[in-house]
C-alpha cells in the first residue's frame, strides 16, 4: 500500500481565492461563537491580521481588510471536487474531511513512473484548478496525512523500519484525522511526551486507565499494526461545481479566469468518467436578479478544457450583464463515453454504424425523453390518421439489431 | 516558349481549380436523387453528402417528400432514418408501400425550437443516421451555420424544409431548392448550388405521392405514364 495525502491549507480562504488572480486583502470569518478569523490572505498577514484573531482587533490593524463569512458547504463541495479531479491518477480516492484527499497508488505507481515522478505530477496537475496542496507519501493513511501537514513533499516508501520516519512528529498532529480529544493532548504534555517516537514508553494500561487508549489505537493505524480501511470516493453522476468570487464584478472580462478554474474541474470530471461532453451551462450568479445562463455547445462530445474556455469566452464577449456577478455554477449532465478508438479487422463499418445508432437512441431518450421518440407501423385501419402509430415501438426497433 | 494561363491551369491536377462557370467536383459522389433531371444539375451527381441541404415550401404536401423517397428508400439497413419535428404524422402505409423501411424510421418531435436544433446536431454528429430530414419553421443564420459544420464533419445527407420566403435570406447551406406544385409536377428552381445559377427551373414528374391517398395517386400516376 502507498497512501499520498493531498491536504488543502487554509481551505476555508481557498475556496474564495480560486477565483482570482490576486484576492487583495481578504480574510475568512467563523461568525460562532465569536466572530474570529479563520484564515487570511498573504497580503492582510503581512499587514498583521492573525488567525483567532478577533474581527474588531483585525479591522483596526487593516481598516480596508474584506472579510467573508466561512462556507462550510463550499468546502465540502471544493475537497469533493479535488477528489473527483484526483481520480486520474488512481482509482481508489477517499475524503479526508476537514481538509485532505486520499490517494492509494500502489497500483499505478508503474503507469507514472514511480513515486517520486508520481508526486510531480500530482503538483504539477494541480495547478489550473487554483487550489494549493501540500503533498505526502507514506504506507498508511494517516502518516500520509501527518507528514503532508508537518513535513510537506516527504515520500516515505514501504521499507523495513518505515514507520521510524513519524517519530520525530510532535504529538499535537495526533488530532488530525484521529477522534484524540484535546484533553488527551494535555494529559501526554503533562507527563513530558513530546514527539510521536516518545510513546511508546509510556505504559499503555496507565494510558487505558485514564480513558486514552485512543492514542495506542491511532499510533497503531499510523504505523500499519492495525488495519485502517477507507471508503471509496466515488465521483458524482452529474457535474456542479461552484465558484464564489471574492468580490462582486461587474464586467464579464474577470470572469474568464474564474471559468477556467471551472472548465478544468470539468475536464478532470470527465476524465475521471472517461467521458466527453457536447452541451454544458455557466449559471451567473447575481445578489438580487436571476441568475444569467450561458449554454455552451459544441459540435462534438469532448473533454478539452481549452475549447470549452474558448466557447465560453466568445459566449461571454457578447454578454451585457444585468447586475454585479457574485458567483460561477457550471452543470453539465449527459456525458457521453469517448471510447478509446478500436480498429477492427472485418466489418468495422456496419458494427460501427449499429453502436453509433444505438447510443443515438439512448441519447435522445434521455434528453427528449420516451414520449418524443417513436418509429411509424402501419396499423390496418381505414381511418388515415390511424393507420400510422408507433409509440412505444421502440423496443421492437432496438432489437431488430 | 509561352503558354497561355487557361493551357497552364488546365495542367493542374483535377480538384485544385474550380471554375465557377462549371459545376464543383466534390470528392465524394453524391446520393442519386432518383430523377435525372436534377442529378445532372448537381455538383456529385445527387444529393451531396455530408452537407445541408435546404428544401424551400411554401405549402406542406405538394409532393416534397416524394422528391426524397429514392434517397430514403436507399439509405443504410442499420442506420436510422430520422425525421425530426415533422408538421403532421406521417402515413405509413404509403411510405411502406414506397419502399421506405419504417422498422428504421425514427420520429422524434420536439416542443421548442431549440431542442430541435440540438436534436438534429445529435442525429447528425452521432454517424448513426443515413439521412436526417428535419422541419425549421423559423431558423437564425447562426443556428444553419452550426448545422452545416455538423453536417460537414459527418457523412449524413441532412434535409431541411423552410418556408419559401426564407429564400431572400443568405444560407450556409450548400445546396437550396424551391420546391413550387404544379399540376402533377413539382417545379424546383435551383436558388443555391456550388455552380453557376440555373436559368430555368425544373420541372419533375413524381412518380409517386405518398401525401395522397393511394389509390388516387396510383391513378394519376398511371394518367401520366
Amino acid at each position: 500500500m502507498l497512501w499520498f495525502a493531498l491536504i488543502l491549507p487554509d481551505l476555508p480562504l481557498q475556496v474564495f481565492t480560486r477565483g482570482v488572480e490576486d484576492a487583495g486583502l481578504l480574510a475568512v470569518v467563523e461568525p460562532q461563537p465569536r466572530a474570529t478569523i479563520v484564515a487570511a490572505t498573504a497580503a492582510a498577514r503581512v499587514r498583521g491580521v492573525e488567525r483567532h484573531q478577533g474581527v474588531a482587533g483585525a479591522l483596526v490593524v487593516v481598516p480596508e481588510l474584506a472579510l467573508r463569512e466561512r462556507d462550510p458547504a463550499l468546502e465540502t463541495a471544493t475537497l469533493a471536487e479535488l477528489a473527483t479531479w484526483a481520480g486520474r491518477f488512481t482509482p481508489c480516492v477517499s475524503l479526508d474531511p476537514p481538509d485532505a484527499v486520499l490517494l492509494e497508488a500502489s497500483a499505478s505507481l508503474r503507469l507514472f513512473g514511480g513515486i517520486d515522478a508520481l508526486a510531480q505530477r500530482i503538483a504539477k496537475a494541480a495547478l489550473p484548478l487554483g487550489l494549493t496542496t501540500t503533498l505526502a507519501a507514506a504506507p498508511t493513511p494517516l502518516a500520509a496525512r501527518w507528514l503532508a501537514r508537518a513535513r510537506p513533499g516527504t515520500l516515505v516508501r514501504p521499507s523495513e523500519g518505515w514507520a521510524h520516519a513519524l517519530d520525530a512528529l510532535p504529538i499535537e498532529l495526533l488530532a488530525d484525522g484521529a477522534p484524540v480529544p484535546a484533553a488527551t493532548l494535555e494529559l501526554l504534555r503533562g507527563v513530558g511526551v513530546r514527539r510521536i517516537g516518545e510513546l511508546p514508553r509510556v505504559p499503555r494500561d496507565g494510558l487505558a486507565r485514564r480513558d486514552a487508549s485512543v492514542v495506542t489505537d491511532t499510533v497503531a493505524r499510523a504505523r500499519g499494526r492495525d488495519p485502517d480501511p477507507r471508503p471509496r470516493f466515488v465521483p458524482a453522476e452529474r457535474f456542479a461545481s461552484r465558484l464564489v468570487l471574492p468580490a462582486s464584478v461587474a464586467h464579464t472580462e474577470p470572469l474568464r479566469f474564474a471559468a477556467g478554474r471551472l472548465f478544468s474541474n470539468l475536464a478532470a470530471w470527465l476524465a475521471a468518467r472517461r467521458a466527453g461532453l457536447d452541451c454544458c451551462r455557466l449559471h451567473l450568479e447575481h445578489d438580487r436578479a436571476p441568475a444569467t445562463v450561458v449554454e455552451i455547445v459544441t459540435g462534438r462530445p469532448q473533454r478539452d478544457a481549452a475549447r470549452f474556455v474558448q466557447l465560453a469566452c466568445e459566449h461571454l464577449a457578447a454578454l451585457t450583464l444585468p447586475a454585479p456577478v457574485e458567483a460561477l455554477r457550471l452543470t453539465a449532465d449527459a456525458p457521453v463515453a469517448l471510447p478509446a478508438c478500436t480498429p477492427d479487422l472485418f466489418d468495422g463499418e456496419s458494427d460501427a454504424a449499429r453502436e453509433a445508432a444505438l447510443r443515438l437512441l439512448d441519447r435522445l431518450r434521455a434528453r427528449l425523453g420516451r414520449d418524443a421518440v417513436h418509429t411509424v407501423l402501419p396499423v390496418a385501419d381505414h381511418r388515415p390518421e390511424r393507420a400510422g402509430r408507433g409509440r412505444g415501438r421502440l423496443h421492437g426497433a432496438r432489437d431488430h439489431r | 516558349m509561352s503558354t497561355s494561363p487557361l493551357a497552364t491551369l488546365a495542367g493542374l491536377p483535377p480538384g485544385l481549380l474550380w471554375p465557377a462557370d462549371r459545376l464543383a467536383r466534390p470528392a465524394e459522389a453524391g446520393v442519386p436523387t432518383g430523377f435525372a433531371a436534377l442529378d445532372a444539375q448537381l455538383p456529385g451527381g445527387g444529393w451531396p453528402r455530408g452537407a445541408l441541404i435546404e428544401l424551400l415550401i411554401d405549402a406542406f404536401g405538394i409532393g416534397e417528400l416524394a422528391l426524397l423517397l429514392p434517397a430514403l428508400r436507399a439509405a443504410a439497413p442499420e442506420r436510422w432514418i430520422a425525421w425530426i419535428a415533422p408538421p403532421h404524422l406521417p402515413y405509413a402505409p404509403a411510405l411502406a408501400a414506397a419502399g421506405v423501411r419504417l422498422d428504421r424510421l425514427l420520429l422524434l418531435t420536439s416542443s421548442d425550437p431549440a431542442t430541435t436544433l440540438w436534436t438534429i446536431r445529435q442525429a447528425v454528429a452521432s454517424g448513426g443516421c443515413s439521412v436526417v430530414v428535419a422541419w425549421l419553421p423559423n431558423a437564425q443564420s447562426a443556428a444553419l451555420r452550426r448545422l452545416q459544420l455538423a453536417a460537414e464533419a459527418s457523412a449524413t445527407s441532412l434535409f431541411v424544409f423552410r418556408p419559401g420566403g426564407a429564400a431572400q435570406q443568405a444560407s450556409p447551406a450548400s445546396l437550396r431548392l424551391r420546391l413550387q406544385p404544379a399540376p402533377d409536377a413539382l417545379v424546383l428552381e435551383i436558388v443555391k448550388r456550388r455552380g453557376p445559377p440555373l436559368a430555368w427551373p425544373l420541372r419533375l414528374i413524381l412518380p409517386e405521392r405518398p401525401a395522397a391517398f393511394p389509390s388516387r395517386a396510383a391513378r394519376r400516376c398511371s394518367g401520366l405514364r
